[in-house]
């Protein structure tokens, strides 16, 4: 069974923020929730790099196991979704989060916070598949028409890919022998530079 | 006979506001780990390797290095 995971290439990635907009205009996200953010760091110095981040549907997701009213489910292929019905937007799941990834929507005063809201791989959620009743809660559900993310599937640079983890790491592993190395811009030897750990 | 009618009133109207206090008596208790929301259609069909091989087939039409 496939495990549907989400990679961005930081080599490739140019900050066109071109799969934000294609994730809120598939899924008609509402004002004032992103789904998917890029994010740049060492902006405007040489070498800056930048990564589309969404929700990483996680093996072991930490924001359904800090769910107290476990309205969050995984798909045989390991795509996370929720049910909003469930949903009391208590906030838990953000705080676990470590991408960032649940939203809420604050339509009342006092900072209320309304039904959690994240990225579903555009797999919709527990409605009929396709209805407008998803749409209007969810979003698309790409993959029951056998299509895959808009943001990945519209990437003009190939940088962010989604889908079967096992092909996606092979197109990755061709990638990095063609270069001849991983990025340093993060990882073990840029947290701790020789000579100062 | 105006007294009827207003005590007939206040009952209609104390029916209404006790209807409008209804609750249903479902209680949904919560189990660590345990979904008890709606079950998605879609989770049957991923079952399927149909599904599986359509969306690796996409895939490959679609994000494959050019």
């Amino acid at each position: 069974m496939a495990r549907m995971k989400f990679l961005c290439d930081a080599e490739r990635c140019i900050e066109c923020n071109g799969c934000v907009v294609a994730c809120k205009n598939e899924n008609e996200v509402p004002w004032g929730i992103n789904r998917r953010r890029v994010i740049t760091l060492e902006d405007g110095l040489p070498g800056e790099k930048s990564i589309s981040v969404a929700c990483m549907h996680c093996t072991d997701a930490p924001c359904a196991a800090v769910c107290p009213v476990d309205c969050f489910y995984t798909t045989a292929d390991g795509i996370v979704l929720h049910d909003k019905d469930l949903c009391i937007g208590c906030g838990y799941c953000f705080y676990a989060c470590p991408f960032g990834a649940p939203q809420y929507p604050q339509r009342e005063a006092f900072g209320v916070r309304g039904k959690m809201d994240k990225c579903t791989f555009c797999a919709g959620g527990p409605l009929p598949d396709n209805s407008d009743a998803e749409y209007e809660k969810y979003g698309a559900n790409r993959i029951a028409q056998g299509k895959l993310p808009l943001c990945a599937e519209m990437c003009s640079t190939k940088a962010l890919l989604a889908g079967d983890g096992d092909v996606v790491a092979d197109i990755y592993r061709q990638r990095i022998l063609k270069r001849g190395g991983r990025p340093k811009t993060w990882g073990w030897e840029t947290a701790y530079p020789e000579g100062e750990a | 006979m105006i007294g009827h009618s207003r005590r007939f009133v206040f009952t209609v109207a104390l029916l209404a506001a006790l209807g409008g206090c209804y609750e249903p008596p479902e209680v949904t208790l919560y189990e660590p780990g345990v979904y008890k929301g709606t079950t998605d259609p879609l989770l049957e069909k991923l079952r399927s390797g149909e599904r599986q091989s359509q969306l690796l087939e996409r895939f490959k039409t679609v994000q494959t290095d050019r």
